[in-house]
């Protein structure tokens, strides 16, 4: 009997699962510098976040990269109801902490702890800058150990725009072996600021799934401030920002001090994979109106012992009803006879 | 030591048609890839050149140098001729479909009036008719001059289902005169299923010889409104089996008003009734028709294409046709 269709038998089919990565640059000019009037930086009404894009946003070409925002906790030494936008700050560390640290036996929302240790107590970083990265950037989520941080401890003088200095760089050492998984948006690692043992200070969390890097605020031990706006009285240290500017001005200079950011983001692939055999005895011939003159098949030349050949150019893959649900193509044409046999794998991945 | 060949093992990546992104979408289970075909739909045999001074391997050397499309996802523009298997290798011939244009009942017209070269034409409503023959309404005789009955060649009533008139008819079988048509055709080249795809908008398919006035049910209706049903022998009069002997115009020797020259195999016959949309509406019309004007009077028509397909073989046969509907 004649057939175009073959079906599929359980050992023709398998799935595999592959993590793909890809390296994410980012460097400072692209954050701050590259396009006048901050072009590519987005604000809002809300003054809650900043959004940065690789191109002016008003442009279709523009691509999301990450958002930047700061905030303390109620309990922050810093907290005061007399600072500018006090509650939308503790509302930003609350909702990061709530959603990455969790709460404790009590519900109360955990603070983000410096060493990840929250049953030891310990230091807890109470004041915080967040740059939560796009997904179109971290995919599935950012590569453990691949992340690194240049950030400028000092920066943002309004009288000399330029006067970045004491560049570190920090970043999630060794976390290809030790991550933390007490997080409920999945594990993280801490940022450190060396590689090699002692690891340094720990500026920060890195959480893979969510995207989010929490950096603490002391990192910054200069000067620290919104480059466009004005340095009144010298009071320009990290702590009197925190009180005194608004979070979007937080924001700026923190993405003033950016100088690089690398980091290797993780797709997971999930395909399957349709073993797709044509054995001898399977499509020598074609349906092709082409492939036959007057009813007769071409490429055997008038002789009926001659091999019948065909060129695979397509594999369909159906339905049991004949629904043409996946197309994949070959890059050039392939010859099928008699006397070959093929395994064509097809991969459809999800 | 040589390399070993791994020719035979390719991966290919596969992208999700249209139709198999909205059955995933549906969640309801249909997407389920349960079979496979190969397709050439590049390929222009007519490049092998058997005769190539250089030798056997050149004859197909145009033919692997063909360069392949991108994958398409409209699920009906792809696998449009695909690969068959058969166990004999020694075929020197393969059955073809073609219109049956030896029955004035169901040849296509030639190109005059309303028709297109080589084109059915299915007027959707009693009005049409009357108009296209120049029939009485409420009294009043309509103009025109065409003269054009139900029955005039190439035209189908697609008012009502009626077992009388016009229809599609398509014959298979081996169309050369090299092999006597008194031959049986080889069972495994007999087509005894088709699958008719034809756009669900405009019309639908009933049994025109079978029983009539009930219309086939369509096995399923994709994304873009193509309606896809399975017709198979011994099923209604859908398939039948075409009539053995020498084809010629007398009628006494070509009972059948065969079309093909050689062995047959079997002929599918159906008739069109056009669908309540075009009937009761003008928007399909106007949307995706366009108008002709006869004698001051506007005519409104689609052009569209009705697919047949064979199962057994892969053979597929596009039989174009036209939905004509008087503005009146």
């Amino acid at each position: 009997m004649a057939n175009t269709f073959k079906t599929f038998l359980n050992s023709d089919i398998a799935t595999t699962r592959t993590l793909l990565h890809e390296a994410i640059p980012i460097t400072g000019t692209i954050v701050s510098g590259t396009y006048t009037s901050d072009a590519n930086i987005k604000t809002f009404s809300h003054g809650m976040f900043e959004a940065v894009y690789d191109y002016p946003y008003l442009s279709s070409s523009a691509n999301h990269i990450f958002d930047v925002t700061a905030g303390y906790s109620a309990k922050s030494s810093l907290s005061d109801s007399a600072n500018t936008q006090n509650s939308k700050k503790i509302n930003i560390y609350n909702q990061h902490a709530q959603v990455l640290y969790g709460y404790d036996s009590t519900g109360s929302i955990q603070q983000f702890d410096t060493d990840g240790n929250i049953n030891a107590g310990g230091t807890k970083m109470k004041e915080c800058f967040f740059v939560n990265f796009s997904r179109l950037l971290t995919k599935d989520e950012v590569k453990k150990g691949s992340f690194r941080f240049d950030l400028c401890t000092s920066g943002s003088d309004y009288q000399d725009a330029d006067a970045r200095s004491g560049i570190k760089t920090f970043g999630d050492y060794g976390a290809n072996n030790e991550y933390k998984v007490n997080s409920p948006a999945g594990e993280y690692a801490l940022l450190y600021t060396a590689s090699a043992d002692p690891q340094g200070e720990v500026m920060g969390h890195i959480y893979y799934q969510a995207g989010i890097a929490v950096i603490t605020a002391s990192f910054f031990s200069g000067s620290f401030g919104d480059p466009d706006s004005d340095d009144t009285g010298g009071l320009n240290t990290v702590e009197n920002r925190l009180t005194g500017s608004t979070i979007t001005e937080l924001a700026n200079g923190f993405r003033y001090c950016i100088d690089n950011i690398e980091f290797n983001n993780t797709t997971e692939l999930n395909s399957t994979i349709y073993f797709c055999r044509a054995n001898t005895q399977d499509y020598n011939y074609s349906s092709n109106p082409t492939y036959l003159s007057a009813s007769k098949i071409r490429v055997k030349n008038d002789n009926p012992k001659a091999e019948p050949v065909s060129y695979i150019t397509t594999v369909g893959l159906y339905s049991a009803d004949n629904e043409l649900l996946a197309v994949a193509k070959l890059s050039e044409p392939l010859k099928k006879s008699p006397s070959n046999e093929l395994t064509l794998r097809v991969r459809l991945d999800y | 030591m040589a390399f070993l060949d791994n020719s035979g093992d390719i991966i290919l990546d596969a992208v999700l048609t249209d139709t198999g992104r909205m059955r995933l979408a549906r969640g309801d289970g249909s997407f389920k890839i349960a079979k496979y075909a190969l397709g050439d739909d590049e390929i222009d045999y007519e490049s092998y050149n058997a005769g190539h001074l250089s030798g056997s391997a050149y004859y197909d050397l145009e033919i692997l140098q063909t360069p392949i499309f991108e994958a398409f996802t409209n699920n009906t523009a792809t696998m449009k001729t695909k690969l068959v298997s058969l166990s004999n290798n020694n075929l020197l011939y393969l059955p073809i479909m073609k219109i049956n244009d030896r029955s004035v009942l169901s040849s296509p017209g030639a190109a005059a009036g309303f028709m297109a070269s080589g084109s059915h034409v299915c007027f959707v409503n009693e009005t049409t008719g009357k108009w296209l023959y120049g029939d009485e309404i409420d009294g009043a005789t309509t103009t025109g001059t065409w003269n054009i009955d139900a029955n005039a060649e190439g035209y189908i009533d697609g008012s009502a289902m009626t077992d009388i008139g016009n229809r599609i008819r398509v014959d298979q079988g081996l169309d050369t005169s090299e092999v006597s048509p008194s031959l049986v055709l080889d069972p495994e080249l007999k087509e005894t299923q088709y699958i008719v795809e034809i756009d669900s908008r405009f019309a639908k398919i009933y049994d025109k010889l079978g029983s009539a006035n009930v219309s086939a049910n369509p096995s399923f209706i994709d994304d873009d409104s193509i309606a896809t049903y399975y017709f198979t022998q011994g099923q209604g009069g859908f398939v039948g089996e075409s009539e053995r002997g020498p084809k010629t115009d007398n009628p006494a020797n070509n009972p059948g008003k065969e079309t093909i020259l050689g062995p047959r195999g079997t002929r599918l016959t159906f008739g069109l009734l056009a669908s309540t949309d075009l009937v009761s509406s003008n928007y399909l019309f106007t949307t995706l028709g366009t108008t002709l004007v006869r004698e001051d009077v506007t005519w409104y028509f689609i052009d569209s294409t009705i697919r047949v397909t064979g199962v057994t073989t892969g053979y597929r046969l596009d039989i174009p046709i036209r939905f004509l509907k008087v503005n009146k």
